[in-house]
């Protein structure tokens, strides 16, 4: 891995996915780069639906399913922050 | 009547789906069926895993008519379809272009291509044709298979379509948020509209925006065929949708609470559908209303000492209903809940003892149990499960579990112990797993 160093923005969603996903993990422990859904944190459709609803109400940020980069935004803590940092609203 | 139409009143360049931004004709439609049915190989059994809904239907209805049986699997885990699949060592696989199932022999649907007339009839269906077998889960870890006929899925929606006082040809939008493999997606969002000459709506949208902006991408009436969270989450995001809808939720019970909300928000009313893949659609009602549930015209619920059972002409047995149901005197009831074995987790069915077994058969697990805690106020509990595999960490069995499982099921947390709390008998009481999963979150509370 280039850069293991977490950012505030990734220790804020860590946290902010630990709780509302009520993950019974510490949130310093989900590594930046690693997959949130499938093999790495094990998330499915249900989490994103509930995380969605999260990451708008915190960040003002819509995510859309028929967006082409939904897939990659999902794929990491790492993703999903860029896409936050890029297009929040508060 | 032996037969009917394979779909309902369409005029030839009436639209019959809308799919990614173009109409769908049902000229179209048949066109491209009967294009897929020269490409289809000769075997009996299908796996349809299309994404796309309008592909579905036409590889759906391209399988009817050459007589081959549409497998619905329960979920799109590779383990569960190479189960499904090895009941049917002839089946072969329908996937959307680029998508193939690993392992499986598929054919890509192409739709939007044909340019054949009108033919002369539109083609015909046995109605006691089988067309679909849907799987549910038992207590020994083999998938059941459920019998689908013609007969069975056009009375569903038919009665459904009167019910809720669909008028034919009306153009009114069908847009889903659930899948069309699953038993309420295929009778509600594919057979619902189809029969019904109304629009099919191709896509599946699953966040609050795509949900607001799907529905503002159809004219006219709509009607949204989805799920307490996903109500429940457009509720919450403060969607706001064109007039003149109609909801439909089902595979969970929704609340009077959020339905009311979410008449109020949408300006449109809520009905529920109560059903189970075993019988398919049985019951409707107004959530607003109350808790009655209406049986759908033709389907009686009988209950006796020890059970109740679903009765309708299209059923050739009489079906057991999964859930605690009470009937009264004027054939409507009341449901409290799932039977002891069962799990509901978004519309995902299954026994704890199907789990337990899958659980018990990964190497180097000596005992074990999936564990429903105590219902929160959540709309989505998940499963807990205590694991003795000395040796192994919990990482270790959950990778091999994901293997042979839907994630909804997957145990959160799955918690290694030295022993599970088995009584004199080896059984394990309830009140000692509640008891061992309260110890369990205490100490997470104060450790961690």
């Amino acid at each position: 891995m280039t850069s293991s160093a977490v950012s505030p923005l990734e220790q804020d969603i860590a946290t902010l996915i630990v709780q509302t996903l009520k993950l019974k993990v510490d949130p310093a422990t989900i590594q930046p780069g690693a997959a949130l859904f499938g093999d790495g944190l094990g998330l499915d459709s249900i989490d994103a639906l509930e995380l969605s609803l999260a990451i708008s109400q915190v960040y003002g940020y819509q995510l859309k399913s028929s967006d082409p980069e939904i897939k990659a935004i999902f794929s990491s803590l790492r993703a999903l922050a860029k896409a936050i940092e890029k297009n929040r609203t508060k | 009547m032996h037969d009917t139409p394979l779909i309902g009143p369409y005029n030839p360049d009436d639209m019959l789906a809308w799919q990614q931004g173009r109409p769908r004709t049902a000229r179209q439609f048949l066109a491209d069926v009967s294009c897929l049915m020269e490409l289809l190989p000769d075997r009996p059994t299908v796996l349809n895993l299309a994404t796309d809904r309008y592909e579905f239907l036409v590889g759906f209805a391209a399988a009817i008519l050459r007589r081959q049986v549409t497998l619905l699997p329960q979920s799109r885990a590779s383990q569960t379809l190479r189960r499904v699949a090895a009941g049917y060592p002839d089946s072969y696989g329908l996937t959307d272009r680029g998508n193939p199932i690993e392992g499986i022999e598929s054919v890509p649907i192409q739709s939007g291509r044909g340019g054949n007339p009108w033919p002369r009839e539109i083609p015909r269906v046995l109605l006691n044709q089988v067309v679909a077998i849907a799987f549910t889960s038992g207590s020994t870890g083999r998938p059941i298979p459920n019998k689908k006929t013609w007969g069975a899925l056009t009375a569903v929606a038919h009665a459904t379509g009167s019910r809720l006082g669909i008028k034919g040809g009306d153009r009114t939008a069908v847009v889903a948020t659930v899948p069309h493999q699953h038993m309420f997606g295929l009778e509600a969002s594919v057979m619902l509209p189809i029969m019904h000459g109304l629009v099919m709506h191709a896509g599946r949208p699953h966040f609050p925006a795509d949900i607001r902006s799907t529905l503002d991408d159809v004219t006219g009436h709509w009607i949204l065929v989805t799920t307490p969270l996903h109500l429940h989450a457009c509720v919450t995001e403060g969607v706001s949708v064109p007039l003149g809808g109609l909801i439909l939720s089902a595979t969970a019970p929704l609340s009077r609470s959020l339905a009311q909300e979410a008449e109020r928000q949408f300006r449109t009313e809520v009905h529920e559908i109560f059903g189970f893949a075993e019988a398919g659609s049985v019951a409707e009602r107004r959530t607003v209303n109350g808790d009655q549930w209406q049986p759908l015209d033709g389907v009686r619920v009988v209950q006796d000492q020890s059970s109740c059972l679903v009765y309708a002409e299209y059923l050739p047995d009489p079906v057991h209903v999964p859930d605690r149901i009470t009937v009264d005197a004027r054939g409507t009831f009341i449901v409290h809940g799932r039977e002891a074995d069962q799990v509901n987790i978004a519309g995902h069915r299954v026994s704890l003892g199907d789990l337990n077994q899958k659980l018990l058969a990964i190497d180097g697990v000596q005992d074990g149990v999936f564990y429903l805690p105590e219902e929160e106020s959540d709309l989505v509990t998940r499963l807990m499960a205590f694991v003795v595999a000395p040796g192994k960490t919990s990482e270790d069995i959950q990778r091999a579990l994901r293997m042979h499982i839907d994630p909804v099921f997957l145990p959160r947390p799955l918690v290694c112990v030295p022993s599970l709390p088995r009584n004199a008998t080896g059984k394990l009481p309830r009140e000692s797993m509640n008891e061992l999963a309260r110890e369990w979150l205490e100490k997470q509370d104060h450790g961690a």
